[in-house]
């Protein structure tokens, strides 16, 4: 069987693109990993490597054309391997100016739209994880009746094309020590639990301290641009999660284990009451830790707390923890700000170095696993956040598209409400100022 | 999650039928404006023995046998319940409703829009419903779809001896009609009960089983099939979700979408006839809802036969959803073979 080249998906926004040039001819040899061809996308021009070692044929895409990703634009057939009839074609969803050059003809271009793909059966479930995941619909076998797709065959087939081409093509852009931005099909790591307690890191300042417990698949890195914004001189004590940043990897069975592994370290670093600031996931477990230590806390802010509803995109979540390179990193960190340009590539760089333990990245899968089972926010917090009494600040963007702000409705009325606009999920990260000037006010009474 | 309200009281297990006297009991004593009306509730004690001996102790004054007459008796109750008391009437049989629908539909359920919010129609409506006792066509119908389907009307179903009271209650504190749909296979049926006043919320399903493969909206008998049928699929590994919907309207959008978006998969069951009924309600809100792209089959729909009930009871028992029926359709949900 000759390897297909297809069309990589290199950006989220990405639904096709434009291939600029090829750098090997019809039939000549080319090796796995050199450059192939370039596409161009409205961000960028992208080299694209062979994914094979072997002889290019069945070219299907010219310069210039704009073609659907997750689609063929040629085949690499292996040395001594038969060239056979061309096994598909790219569906040209575009040709500039010079329509009459299509290299397609016409005939495999009406199979392409002809009666097969209008009587594609997959259910809602199966198309938006289609959707999520670049994959075309036709290029999956449906096992539900009447063949239609369902959830578990689009899963199947997500699971088939991690280590295929869509990231074999990846660009590696960071420098790694480990090659793990070439993903093969490897035998899945099982990872082991660590000893140790969990990594705290303090500014010295003055006062009461202000208590930072970072979101799912962050660490405590992430709180530098509002610790800039913040008044120099508050004292700081960052707590990185169980098997996030430089915590030890640790098994956890539920939302309630998570809360009481940091109310150990809570008890621990906590010596007087103090200040409690959490953001998502870190969220949830400050409103945990408030209710459970009500008198330790003397005021709780929430930045888009977890726990108070059912939605989540668990698709971004799942996508962040699996991410092995920078390239299939950076498309989900994006989903995280109200813009797709909000995070820099400088920002997906650092965040991949700090996650580049294949161990670790294993740990926090099975943790979204267990805290968001299918995608479903499994704890709900909203009877602990009636419950608590301390003045407690609530920041939302209203362009959070992985926490939906209009769970912060959720809240009781002695709750601070701030809902941002043009902010994402990450408002700390995208409006450190405004966030910094709200929670300092909140703190200072 | 659970609507349940937490309540600290002595727990008993009494039936159904005690749980919905004791109810009454409770609003006779607290407050002076309730009374009962309908058909041989007072000597007699109900058509089910549900009032019982109500009237020995609260008297006929607030115990009261009303003629022969649905439409007469209900009028009575409407205009009761405008003038500031706070009348239960109990139908014998919710089918006798249909002589009374002026009353219901045209009067309570329109007074308060019709004279711009200054007039409240506190009535309740209690009204044995439902197959499986060998009465028929005239004495066997489920109507919760009829008067769901009018503005101004709140229609519950309890399943639960504990529902049953708290459900009453509730109607009872709600200041326009409520219609409560009493199963009468369920009138028997024992549970625990808490003492004391309590209400269970209008408007609020439970989720009675929680599962992560498909999920089963059931009300008032069917809850019960619904969870025998999961009992059985949890041997095999498919975990099904059960939500007991107590309220027709307003139907509580938030615990099925949440569900659905969960399991991906619904079967609704309900007593009523299929066509236009509680589950094509249910069945739309969730294809219009953002759980749609949560869907990984065809909705399914379990409901009444498009006939009249049959006398014959092996015709009556095929003519309404059984715990088997429940138990294959969630299983090929959940296989994915739907």
């Amino acid at each position: 069987m000759p390897t297909e080249v297809i069309m990589p998906k290199v950006d989220m926004d990405m639904a096709s693109g434009k291939l600029a040039v090829w750098h090997v001819a019809e039939g000549e040899t080319v090796k796995k990993g050199a450059a192939l061809f370039d596409i161009e996308t409205d961000k960028a021009a992208m080299e694209v490597e062979a994914p094979a070692t072997g002889r290019l044929h069945h070219i299907l895409a010219a310069p210039g054309e704009t073609v659907d990703v997750g689609r063929p634009v040629a085949f690499i057939y292996a040395e001594g391997e038969a060239v056979g009839q061309s096994p598909a074609a790219a569906p040209v969803t575009a040709v500039e100016e010079k329509p009459a050059a299509v290299a397609v003809p016409p005939v495999v271009a009406a199979q392409v739209i002809g009666p097969d793909s209008a009587d594609l059966r997959a259910t809602p479930v199966a198309r938006r994880l289609a959707r999520e995941g670049g994959l075309e619909l036709a290029s999956i076998t449906g096992t539900g009746p009447r063949g239609r797709i369902q959830r578990a065959d689009v899963e199947a087939a997500v699971a088939r094309a991690k280590p295929g081409p869509v990231v074999e093509l990846a660009r590696p852009v960071v420098e790694v020590p480990k090659p793990v931005a070439v993903v093969a099909p490897a035998a899945p790591i099982t990872w082991e639990a660590q000893p140790g307690d969990l990594n705290v890191t303090t500014r010295k300042g003055s006062g009461v301290p202000l208590v930072l417990i970072h979101g799912f698949a962050a660490d405590s890195y992430g709180w530098r641009p509002l610790e800039e914004a913040l008044p120099k001189d508050q004292a700081l004590i960052r707590i990185d999660l169980p098997s996030h940043g430089r915590s030890p990897l640790r098994r956890v069975d539920g939302f309630a284990d998570l809360a009481k592994q940091l109310v150990q370290v809570f008890d621990r670093v906590a010596e007087g009451p103090v200040h409690l600031l959490g953001h998502s996931l870190g969220g949830g477990l400050a409103l945990a830790l408030a209710d459970i230590r009500p008198r330790q806390v003397k005021t709780l802010s929430l930045i888009a707390p977890a726990g108070l509803g059912p939605e989540i995109d668990g698709a971004a979540l799942n996508g962040i923890a699996r991410a092995g390179s920078v390239d299939s990193l950076a498309p989900w960190l994006k989903r995280l700000t109200a813009r797709p340009d909000g995070i820099s590539h400088d920002f997906a760089k650092a965040a991949m170095l700090a996650r580049l333990d294949p161990a670790l990245r294993e740990a926090q899968q099975e943790l979204a696993a267990v805290l968001f089972p299918d995608g479903v926010q499994a704890f709900d917090l909203t009877a602990a956040l009636s419950r608590i009494a301390m003045p407690t600040l609530m920041i939302w963007g209203r362009d959070d598209h992985i926490l939906p702000w209009r769970q912060a409705l959720a809240a009781p009325g002695e709750v601070a409400l701030h809902l941002l606009r043009s902010v994402g999920h990450v408002p700390h990260i995208e409006d450190p100022e405004t966030v910094a000037a709200l929670i300092g006010r909140h703190i200072r009474g | 999650m659970n609507a349940q309200v937490q309540i600290d009281a002595e727990v008993r297990e009494l039936s159904y039928a005690e749980a919905i006297r004791e109810a009454m009991a409770i609003a006779l004593e607290s407050d002076p404006a309730v009374v009962l009306m309908g058909e041989d509730i007072g000597t007699y004690g109900g058509a089910f023995q549900v009032t019982g001996d109500l009237i020995d102790r609260f008297g006929p004054e607030r115990v009261m046998d009303t003629p022969i007459s649905e439409l007469g008796g209900a009028g009575v109750a409407v205009g009761a319940a405008l003038t500031g008391l706070k009348p239960i009437f109990e139908f014998q049989f919710s089918d006798f409703a249909a002589l009374a629908m002026e009353q219901i539909v045209n009067q309570a359920a329109k007074l308060r829009y019709m004279l711009g919010g200054e007039a409240e129609v506190p009535v309740v409506f209690r009204m044995p419903s439902g197959s499986g006792t060998g009465a028929a066509a005239q004495h066997s119908q489920s109507f919760e779809a009829w008067f769901g389907h009018v503005p101004g009307l709140k229609v519950v179903q309890p399943s639960t001896p504990a529902e049953a009271k708290g459900l009453l209650l509730a109607a009872l504190a709600d200041p326009d009609p409520v219609i409560v749909f009493e199963h009468k296979l369920l009138y028997k049926m024992k549970g625990p009960v808490p003492a004391g006043h309590y209400i269970t919320p209008i408007g609020k399903a439970a989720v009675v089983r929680p599962g992560q493969h498909v999920t089963i909206v059931a009300s008032a008998i069917m809850v019960h099939r619904a969870l025998e049928a999961a009992l059985r699929l949890a041997k095999e590994g498919i975990e099904a979700e059960v939500i007991d919907l107590r309220t027709v309207r307003p139907l509580d959008r938030e615990t099925i979408i949440a569900s659905v978006k969960k399991t991906g998969k619904l079967l609704c069951v309900y007593e009523g006839v299929k066509t236009l009924g509680v589950g094509a309600e249910i069945s739309a809100l969730v294809a219009e809802s953002e759980a749609f792209d949560y869907l990984d089959a065809p909705i399914q729909r379990l409901g009444g036969a498009e006939a009249p009930i049959p006398y014959n009871p092996d015709l009556e028992r095929a003519a309404v959803p059984q715990s088997p029926d429940i138990e294959r359709v969630a299983r090929q949900l959940a296989k994915g073979e739907v």
